[in-house]
């Protein structure tokens, strides 16, 4: 094994670690700190992946567009895109409680797999969209990797930084408190179903810029992208496992399942060859054992949520108060 | 915590086996969807190709007796496990050349990301996505079964030439159905035929009688199914057969499955026609059979001659490269191009003797003759099959 290899692909998971960031922290708006059980996160996913690809790439006879507009423009549509799709969602199906509201963001992450396999004449059908253009793709193997490494890591760093400053902001406390005691906040004069909206379509937006990199990390998006288990499923046990509620817990829970996902099958392949292919299913079983041991021994992820903001100066004083009182 | 020291520690120590490899051997990545939308096709097309590598290191190993060695990656039918999975076989294996991925989207995906800029040639025997063709590949990607435009265009021409001007379409939705539906639609509306009807289903479902009649209210007495004979396009063919919407039946090369003749029966399908890749004067095919037979398989499975052929061409190219891999592409057109002596499935010996002569070589495959063209296509030829007795036989060529 050589170094270079070994170095790009560590590179290489990197930067499925940061796309799959974007897709748990756009979760985490969502189910951390809303308490929105959304279990069509592919369907954000492909509606980023598809309309950033689509305003990118060059014509073609088989699908809409030709715009060939800059990559940013882009990746600010496909955010835009997922918004607007999840707005219309949001107001039909957030007024289910949660495992309604799990059953409704399947079924809506089906009928946008459906429509983009379907309506060929957007989307390119089972063709799918190619020729997308990759930022610094001309470079050689290792180069290119790293250049877009940066740019997503960028991208995640910014990402995370607009969440913990609106978490922590009283949006961000309004939402806890609404996840937490919907009758108390009702009470409190809160506008529920507004305030769940602006966390479905924030969350949405993220998932959305999640899909538009990886389509322009393959230069192609097809609907076999869109599959539940890769990119729906398998970004609730990274944020399960991490820590939902905690930005930090989710961007390591996405590190250590990718990592295991994705080694494992250096484990399985030292099996003799005549289980080859039955140990392939290994690493799917060791994907839901992990869930199961998570749920039943750490219910609350490696990184928890935070409970109390003691650094705060109002909570402070309030615990001053009370110990006072006591 | 100390589980997870446990794990760690596996994991390293697995990977440090892999790099203690021998380096007498030459390894190859065998990529396939094993665990994804074809998991049941996947397992006999891996055998088959195989067996091809069991071939070469039986008959005196590859490059001056070394041992082929395949590894065997997942790429689950969907482009983020197919990349991650060729990343690996490229960086940690480094593989000298990739068989598969098996399906379009992840061919599409690894190609772009993981080959092309790796400079690692890449031949699948099952992705038909036109896309293919018109990747920017820098000649290093190649398929031994023909793109879904050949196979869909000249089963449109032929049905015409027969007679048939007006039928009804129903095609799988995926890369499979859509895209020969594409071509046949084409081909079919600029030659002066007529589409009665012409529509996706999915996949699995129970009943597809609401899809026929559908399809039957246009009027045509021949239904067209893009779809695999073990699977729904079975449901489909007994479900037409049963309520009578249709009269004939075409199908294209999935529907030419031994199931539809042992679930329905020869005397129902007197009807049925479908279209098949043929292998040109040679009996290629019947020797891969054979031998596929031996270890086991089962020859009438989807792709396993593809797979075979794309094995094999991929240790001809390594032979004839001299195990460079930046030079496997060119060896590969060269290996298959239709000029030089002839070689046929199993013939390793005679074809390194021949390589080591510096004789040109021609590689005559179970699945066709699979002459590349400059996009690394096969162009297929294709012959009409009908059921006779309790087995398909060849009725004519295809134009």
């Amino acid at each position: 094994m050589e170094l270079i290899g070994l170095l790009n692909y560590a590179v290489f998971m990197a930067i499925f670690i940061g796309i799959y960031s974007l897709l748990a922290l756009g979760l985490n708006i969502q189910w951390g700190f809303s308490g929105l059980f959304n279990a069509g996160i592919a369907g954000f996913f492909a509606v980023g992946a598809y309309t950033s690809a689509l305003l990118t790439a060059p014509e073609s006879s088989v699908h809409l567009g030709g715009f060939q507009l800059p990559v940013v423009a882009g990746w600010i549509g496909a955010m835009i895109a997922a918004g607007l799709i999840a707005w219309p969602i949001g107001k039909v199906c957030l007024r289910f409680r949660s495992d309604y509201l799990a059953i409704a963001t399947i079924g809506v992450a089906e009928i946008i797999r459906l429509v983009v396999k379907s309506e060929g004449w957007m989307t390119g059908g089972a063709r799918g969209v190619n020729k997308i253009p990759r930022p610094f793709g001309d470079l050689t193997y290792l180069y290119s990797q790293l250049a877009y490494l940066a740019l997503v890591v960028a991208i995640v760093f910014v990402v995370y930084l607009a969440i913990e400053r609106q978490i922590s902001a009283p949006w961000g406390r309004m939402m806890r408190g609404i996840r937490d005691n919907e009758d108390a906040a009702t009470a409190m004069g809160k506008d529920i179903k507004a305030r769940r909206l602006e966390a479905f379509i924030f969350g949405a937006a993220v998932m959305g810029l999640g899909g538009a990199l990886f389509a322009h990390f393959n230069r192609s998006i097809t609907p076999e992208a869109i599959d539940p288990m890769i990119a729906t499923f398998l970004i609730w046990i990274m944020l399960i496992l991490g820590g939902s509620g905690n930005n930090r817990g989710a961007l390591l829970g996405v590190a250590v399942v990718w990592i295991i996902w994705s080694a494992s099958e250096f484990v399985t392949d030292q099996l003799p060859t005549e289980y080859a292919i039955k140990a392939k299913y290994m690493r799917v079983f060791i994907i839901g054992l992990l869930l199961q041991l998570v749920l039943r021994f750490r219910p609350e992820g490696i990184l928890p949520e935070p409970q109390g903001t003691a650094d705060r100066p109002e909570v402070k004083t309030l615990q001053n108060q009370e110990s006072a009182a006591k | 915590m100390l589980k997870k020291i446990a794990l760690a520690a596996g994991l390293f120590s697995a990977t440090a086996l892999a790099s203690n490899a021998v380096q007498a051997e030459v390894k190859v990545g065998l990529l396939g969807g094993i665990s994804g939308p074809i998991a049941a096709m996947a397992p006999p097309m891996l055998d088959s190709a195989q067996l091809a590598i069991q071939q070469v290191n039986e008959q005196g190993g590859i490059l001056g007796g070394q041992t082929l060695e395949a590894v065997v990656g997942d790429s689950a039918c969907n482009p983020q496990n197919g990349v991650d999975s060729a990343t690996k076989l490229v960086n940690i294996e480094q593989v000298a050349g990739l068989i598969g991925p098996h399906c379009s989207g992840a061919v599409l995906a690894v190609a772009n990301s993981v080959t092309v800029p790796a400079g690692i040639t890449l031949i699948t025997p099952s992705g038909t996505s036109p896309e293919i063709t018109g990747l920017d590949d820098k000649g290093q990607v190649f398929r031994t079964v023909p793109s879904d435009d050949f196979q869909g265009r000249s089963l449109a021409r032929t049905l015409l030439d027969l007679g048939t001007k007006k039928v009804a379409v129903a095609y799988l939705n995926n890369d499979y159905g859509s895209g020969l539906a594409n071509a046949f639609k084409v081909e079919f509306e600029a030659n002066g035929g007529e589409l009665a009807g012409y529509s996706a289903h999915e996949e699995g479902k129970a009943s597809y009688r609401s899809n026929l009649a559908e399809l039957s209210r246009g009027g045509a007495d021949t239904l067209v199914i893009f779809d695999y004979g073990d699977g729904t396009g079975l449901t489909i063919l007994r479900q037409a057969l049963e309520n009578g919407f249709f009269t004939n039946f075409v199908g294209g090369d999935g529907m030419k499955s031994d199931a539809i003749i042992r679930e329905l029966g020869a005397d129902n399908l007197t009807t049925f026609i479908a279209s098949s890749p043929v292998g040109e004067k040679s009996n290629s095919l019947e020797i891969f059979n054979e031998a596929y037979k031996a270890v086991g398989g089962n020859p009438d499975a989807i792709f396993v001659s593809n797979s075979y052929d794309a094995a094999f061409l991929m240790a001809l190219a390594l032979e004839k490269a001299g195990g460079d891999s930046s030079k496997v592409s060119a060896a590969m057109s060269a290996v298959s191009d239709g000029q030089g002596e002839a070689v046929l499935p199993g013939e390793w010996t005679k074809a390194v003797e021949l390589i080591a002569a510096g004789k040109d070589i021609d590689y005559k495959g179970a699945s066709g003759d699979l002459n590349f063209d400059n996009a690394g296509d096969v162009p297929g030829s294709y012959g009409l099959f009908k059921v006779e007795g309790d087995a398909f036989a060849l009725q004519q060529a295809l134009n």
